[in-house]
């Protein structure tokens, strides 16, 4: 498994707009893609989850990654996180 | 019996009641037919809700369509999520039908949704209820409701109005809107106000009181919705029915004429606008330009800022309407009284003297660029694009706005994309500050337009949605007056255009001093134009200098009233 902390940028957090986003280019990865945010590990490929998580601008989470392709995903990840997904 | 409810979009409404009601969606007679059965009903009714809702979205335009448009993609995705299609499948291998699983599995997320403290979160606690509702009518082969055959003259009676609902509904068949719950911002009132239904909402116990076919006649100014109103309401409905019929009748030849003054000079009559939805309705009255276009309706009723691209395209659409004529777009004016969570204005003790409008842009360059990026980019094929600061109280405030400006241009140049590299760059003048620097401010703005409704309360200090101090706000008192004379005059001498978008430019008592002091051109409503344009029409240029004159030379509020008053 590996992992990184990222701190989310965009304003309004993961909301739906964002979390389509992030749902839609994670999915492709083989990896099981989660988010560990205030001791809660959320599946990071389920925007019903993102959306409940109640992550805002200023959060501080942890992405982990684990499966075959695990490093390429966790650099999409947190490349998605730092641009701001999309906004 | 009058029920009362919030007025969310005015005017008066007599028709014929039909009630929405939620269809009965029980499944305790449907027996289960095995796992893997059951997964295939699932599959074909979550295939069948993606199928129409793709089909609903492709039908959506205008605004309020956009706007549906997207929510309804969300729930795409929402069910596209592996998570809860596991959660479905589990249930239904653990012995439930699938509408079973359908019906607790949205109960958790709807449960999950309205628990946060996020308002923009507990919204989509709705979505999920639409979607349950529809999957479940779909599995039980209920029809869905589908408003696009009301009989002319129907009063829509519902719960509340979802985007799946009124998918294709014809306005000009609804007489008005009356839902039990849903406030000023809700997706009803949102509708009704885009499509000019008069609506009242959160009426409580609406659908206990009303039945299909109940006369009512509904009050969209005053939140009244009155069953089986008498002979003398029904009356009053006709009389005011007809009045507007006939005054709209007489307008009419106003349409195509200039808009000139008694003696034949032109001034410009341009409409305010406060979404595309408007173009058409601006275009049948025949304005001659856009005299404010408020870009705040992209940014409220969302979870997040619109991007370059959707902004660019918002700014083109009426850029595009308009080829040939002015398109003033003013850029974002919004502060801690209006809700928009994903700014991060937050609630303040005096939102009118606070984080607000170009305040705001200026503070968050970022955020500012990418409308002035989308504005510039959007005055590329006609040049006719002209962006305008509000509340502006500086020089400094336009100087540093101008230099983002061409930073933008230098980016977008960079880029290779095409857009105005002249377009005009002017300010609101509606604060006391920029009518005493609005000589200064002449030598750097490109164009002024005067907004009476901001400068009016700032000069008088009234907050005019305070019921005890309103009276005290008018546009004609004596200091407001002297105000708007020396900021036409300085624009005057500096030779730069100046308009006014505020309320005053329709108000037939402000318009002979205007046309006196030579305001160039009038921003109005759309459903204003016609009627402007007829009084402007009136006064000649010896009777409102004239009277201009007298009016500068009275000390009260009341006796510059009487004055023109004696001129009708």
């Amino acid at each position: 498994m590996v992992s990184a902390n990222v701190k989310v940028t965009n304003p309004m957090g993961l909301h739906m707009r964002p979390a389509q986003l992030f749902v839609r280019e994670m999915t492709p990865f083989a990896s099981e893609v989660t988010i560990v945010h205030k001791d809660r590990t959320i599946n990071a490929k389920s925007i019903m989850n993102l959306m409940a998580s109640g992550i805002k601008q200023g959060s501080e989470i942890e992405i982990r990654c684990e499966g075959q392709d695990e490093q390429a995903a966790l650099e999409k990840a947190v490349a998605l996180i730092e641009s701001g997904l999309g906004e | 019996m009058i029920l009362n409810g919030i007025g969310a979009s005015d005017g008066l409404g007599l028709g014929n009641a039909v009630c929405i009601r939620e269809s009965v969606l029980d499944y305790t007679g449907v027996i289960y037919a095995g796992a893997e059965a059951e997964k295939a009903r699932l599959l074909a009714a979550v295939d069948a809700f993606c199928r129409d809702t793709e089909r609903m979205t492709q039908k959506m335009s205008g605004q309020v369509g956009q706007h549906e448009a997207e929510i309804l993609s969300g729930h795409i995705a929402m069910l596209a999520d592996p998570f809860l299609r596991a959660q479905l499948e589990e249930k239904v291998e653990q012995g439930s039908v699938a509408e079973q699983a359908v019906d607790e599995v949205c109960a958790f997320y709807e449960e999950l949704f309205s628990q946060t403290d996020d308002e923009l979160v507990r919204q989509r606690a709705a979505d999920v209820r639409d979607i349950r509702n529809r999957l479940l009518g779909l599995l039980l082969h209920v029809k869905p409701i589908d408003l696009s055959a009301l009989a002319p003259h129907s009063v829509l009676v519902a719960p509340d109005l979802t985007p799946s609902m009124t998918v294709g509904l014809r306005a000009e068949n609804v007489a008005a809107i009356v839902t039990q719950s849903g406030g000023r911002t809700s997706h009803s009132a949102i509708l009704a106000r885009a499509l000019g239904i008069p609506a009242v909402l959160g009426v409580p116990n609406l659908m206990n009181a009303l039945s299909d076919g109940d006369r009512v006649l509904v009050n969209g100014g005053t939140g009244e919705v009155i069953l089986n109103p008498d002979a003398a309401q029904a009356e009053a409905y006709r009389i005011w029915n007809e009045a507007s019929i006939r005054e709209r009748q007489s307008l009419q030849a106003y349409r195509t004429r200039p808009t000139e003054n008694a003696d034949g000079r032109r001034v410009s009559l341009y409409a305010n606008i406060g979404s595309t939805a408007q173009l058409d309705e601006v275009s049948s009255v025949g304005a001659e330009g856009i005299g404010l276009f408020r870009t705040e309706f992209l940014f409220m009723e969302r979870s997040d800022a619109p991007g370059e691209e959707e902004q660019y395209q918002a700014y083109r659409a009426v850029a595009g309407a308009m080829p040939g004529r002015d398109v003033l777009i003013r850029t974002l004016d919004i502060g801690g009284d209006k809700d928009v969570p994903y700014l991060s204005v937050g609630k303040e003790e005096n939102p009118f003297l606070g984080y607000r409008a170009i305040r705001y842009c200026l503070d968050r360059p970022d955020f500012f660029s990418t409308q002035l990026k989308a504005l510039l980019r959007a005055g590329a094929e006609y040049q006719n694009v002209k962006i305008m600061l509000p509340l502006i109280t500086s020089v400094e405030e336009i100087r540093a706005a101008r230099a983002l400006l061409e930073k933008c241009k230098a980016e977008l140049q960079e880029k290779g994309k095409a857009f105005d590299r002249n377009i005009s760059l002017g300010v609101m003048i509606e604060t006391p500050a920029a009518v005493q620097l609005a000589d200064q401010l002449a030598k750097e703005a490109d164009f002024f337009s005067i907004g009476t409704n901001d400068l009016t309360q700032y000069t008088l200090a009234v907050d005019r949605g305070n019921a005890k101090v309103e009276q005290m706000y008018d546009p004609l008192h004596p200091a407001v007056l002297r105000s708007i004379r020396q900021v036409i005059s300085a624009a005057r001498k500096a030779q730069i255009p100046v308009g006014m978008c505020g309320e005053a430019a329709a108000d037939p008592k402000m318009i002979p001093l205007l046309l006196a002091w030579g305001l160039d051109e009038f921003s109005v409503s759309a459903p204003s134009v016609l009627t402007v344009r007829k009084w402007i029409s009136q006064w000649g240029d010896r009777q409102a200098g004239e009277l201009a004159q007298r009016v500068m030379e009275l000390v009260t509020t009341e006796e510059i009233h009487r004055e023109i008053e004696k001129m009708f």
